[in-house]
């Protein structure tokens, strides 16, 4: 329905429409773009002005840019990439261990992160091209896995777990540009994803999610679309790797463990599965609220990520469309309420 | 069992039968283990040996537990280590208060029995969570939708793990709470190694546990309705067996059996919130070997791969018993998706 609509847009040449079908590739409305545009300035606002609200604002920032990534593959082919942070971990170490060892600058390293990750990612894509649902989840979780024990392991190359000083992006101690570099990577990947879905790649990517088999009859090649998703989505968990490597300065092992990735799969299933957007958008109030959480009841380690897996299986249960079916359907209700207003002959 | 086929089976042809199962995939696997068992006997002496038999049995137990979730409910649980988990920690609070009583009033024979019952708390403790879990969380998901239930039970499992780590660790803290031993006797001699009362008594319990479970399975009712729900689920119930009290059961039994094994190896994990991580990938490493939902090859599968870990950490070096493994398991996964054991199992290729 939205291809339908998107083509018969692109061939009026008139410019504002152009603009539109540009938007809509992209996926902005105006209620997102006036996000983006508070996002930007919230800086600036007095309670995020201070450095540790920034610090927070920069992991949401993180996650929320992780959440897309990971929302790619998941809410689109199906396939649960449970290694997920092992691919950050394999950014994040390229690029680190090129800045430590060649002094590559982090500005070019974390896109030969971005590089190794997707290499790594069309390898697991490959691997796990006969198997189908959970027995890919297995397969990426075991490669997350050996690739966590061989960051753990290759002392002479990484320092196992005594972990990685890694050069950051500028001298500077304040946090402020890195919000705005992780901001610009996280629209970024969502511009860039949100393209690709919205091509004709993407309503490839959706028959092969719901039914494999169907898809191939009707002419989709399964093996190309699934390593294709898997390869663009490992390519910027590592350049996000990237971004961790270099602004928190130290680099261990335990970016690549699992409850990192479970971490990210909770923000983009409560988000809302195959919306790219739903997952970043909750991953703000989310991550603000449970550091704040962290920070106020320092005597309960851990009720924050009970609170994570609460809400986890309360909307796997209850809600499995997440927040953005809420926001639809709640957007449906109020367009079929101004319709009625608007005319009130019309009954239904 | 006594007809006519079944006795002429078994009077001429078991010589081909046990050729036939030998030069089967499982069959090459045993061998081959055996082999390296003896080979790794002669070359290090058969402490390696003896290492890998005492807790093959309790990852047996794990990975059974985790097949049958898998083959009755078509569940891949993410949150049977943290059954393994709770296992050590009520076995750990049972005991160790139960110690110190008995260090101010000493009692022999009470000394010899409290850690059973630090044992059977942990097996009591888990099979109420698995109710729980069942009543709380995948009931509640299946009466609304079966829709890829694999992948959704799957993150269920995931969100269940989360909460309950995280949930000890804010009740009982991240501290190391182990003790040195079960039974404070000398050791045990056998083939020329010493072996602690501790890790006898597993193995001993292991084995037991095993064939109760066994015949549990094949031969009580119950354990027949169960194999028969893992077998076809609407013909189950066509003959009339309660599914939701089945699956009740199952859940129920798999996590007491991980809780038995987490509460039995208390002295060589002591509980802290995330021990369950190490079983739950050797259990799942034992389960891809063998095939989903093969309970019989899980049983078998938990010795190979103890063998495995125990040979990698001796010969290639501590911390890369994890590595190998899972890279075997990856191959074993590429080229026989349904495990070396073979496995049927209804809905496995669903998506």
């Amino acid at each position: 329905m939205e291809t339908t609509e998107t083509a018969s847009v692109r061939e009026s040449s008139d410019f504002s429409s152009r603009i539109r079908y540009l938007a809509s590739m992209l996926g902005i409305s105006p209620l997102g773009l006036a996000t983006i545009v508070v996002l930007l300035l919230l800086p600036f606002i007095p309670p995020f002005n201070q450095e540790h609200l920034l610090r927070w604002l920069i992991g949401a920032a993180l996650i929320a840019a992780q959440a897309i990534a990971f929302d790619f593959t998941t809410g689109y082919i199906s396939v649960v990439n449970f290694g997920f942070a092992a691919f950050l971990g394999v950014g994040a170490y390229t690029s680190a261990l090129l800045a430590v060892n060649f002094g590559i600058t982090p500005w070019l390293g974390i896109f030969a992160g971005a590089a190794f990750a997707a290499v790594l990612g069309l390898l697991t894509g490959i691997l796990t091209l006969r198997l189908r649902g959970i027995f890919v989840a297995l397969m990426s979780w075991f490669v997350g896995l050996a690739l966590l024990g061989l960051a753990r392991n290759l002392v002479n190359i990484t320092r196992g777990p005594l972990g990685l000083n890694t050069p950051t992006f500028l001298e500077t101690s304040s946090n402020m540009p890195y919000f705005y570099i992780i901001v610009v990577m996280m629209l970024f990947t969502y511009f860039v994803l949100r393209w690709v879905t919205n091509s004709h790649i993407g309503l490839a990517f959706k028959a092969i999610g719901q039914n494999i088999d169907a898809a191939r009859a009707s002419g989709v090649n399964p093996t190309y679309y699934r390593v294709f998703n898997f390869t663009l989505s490992c390519a910027f968990a590592g350049w996000l790797g990237g971004f961790y490597a270099h602004y928190y300065g130290i680099l261990t092992p335990q970016i690549m463990l699992t409850a990192k990735t479970v971490e990210v799969l909770a923000i983009a299933y409560v988000g809302g599965r195959g919306s790219i957007w739903g997952g970043a958008f909750v991953a703000f109030p989310f991550i603000f609220f449970f550091e704040w959480l962290r920070s106020s009841l320092s005597d309960l380690p851990g009720l924050h990520l009970v609170l994570y897996g609460l809400l986890l299986i309360l909307v796997m249960i209850f809600y499995p469309g997440g927040f953005a079916q809420l926001y639809y359907s709640l957007r449906d209700r109020w367009r079929a309420r101004r319709e009625r207003a608007g005319e009130t002959s019309a009954a239904d | 069992m006594d007809s006519p086929q079944e006795r002429t089976r078994t009077q001429l042809g078991w010589v081909t039968g046990l050729t036939r199962s030998l030069t089967s995939a499982a069959g090459i696997t045993i061998l081959i283990a055996i082999g390296v068992a003896i080979v790794a006997t002669i070359d290090t002496g058969p402490f390696v040996l003896v290492n890998s038999i005492v807790t093959g049995g309790m990852w047996a137990l794990m990975a059974a537990g985790l097949s049958l979730v898998f083959g009755v409910m078509n569940i891949v649980n993410f949150a049977h280590g943290e059954l393994f988990m709770i296992g050590t920690l009520v076995a750990y609070l049972v005991f160790k208060p139960l110690t110190e009583y008995l260090n101010q009033n000493p009692s022999r024979f009470l000394t010899l029995i409290s850690p059973f019952a630090g044992i059977i708390a942990a097996v009591i403790v888990g099979a109420v969570v698995g109710v729980v879990m069942e009543k709380l969380v995948f009931y509640q998901l299946r009466k609304r939708t079966k829709e890829q239930w694999i992948m959704n039970s799957f993150l269920l499992t995931v969100g269940i793990s989360v909460i309950i780590i995280n949930g000890t660790q804010m009740i009982w803290g991240a501290d190391f709470k182990g003790i040195p031993h079960y039974w404070d006797l000398p050791g045990l001699h056998f083939l020329g190694v010493s072996i602690s009362v501790d890790r006898a008594v597993v193995f001993v319990l292991g084995i037991l546990t095993m064939a109760v479970f066994w015949y549990f399975l094949r031969r009580t009712r119950t354990g027949r309705a169960i194999r028969a729900v893992s077998q076809d689920e609407t013909g189950s119930l066509m003959v009339g067996i309660d599914l939701n009290r089945i699956q009740v059961l199952t859940l129920a039994l798999s996590s007491a059996l991980a809780a038995l094994a987490g509460g039995s190896l208390l002295f060589l994990f002591p509980s802290y919130p995330t021990v369950g991580l190490k079983p739950l990938y050797i259990a799942w490493y034992i389960v891809i070997l063998v095939g989903m939902g093969n309970v019989a090859g899980a049983l078998v599968g938990g010795f190979i791969v103890a063998l495995l870990q125990t040979l990698t950490s001796f010969y290639i070096g501590p911390g890369w018993e994890d590595v190998i493994p899972t890279a075997i398991v990856m191959v074993i996964l590429l080229i026989k998706p349904s495990g070396l054991f073979g496995s049927v199992v209804k809905g496995i290729h669903e998506q």
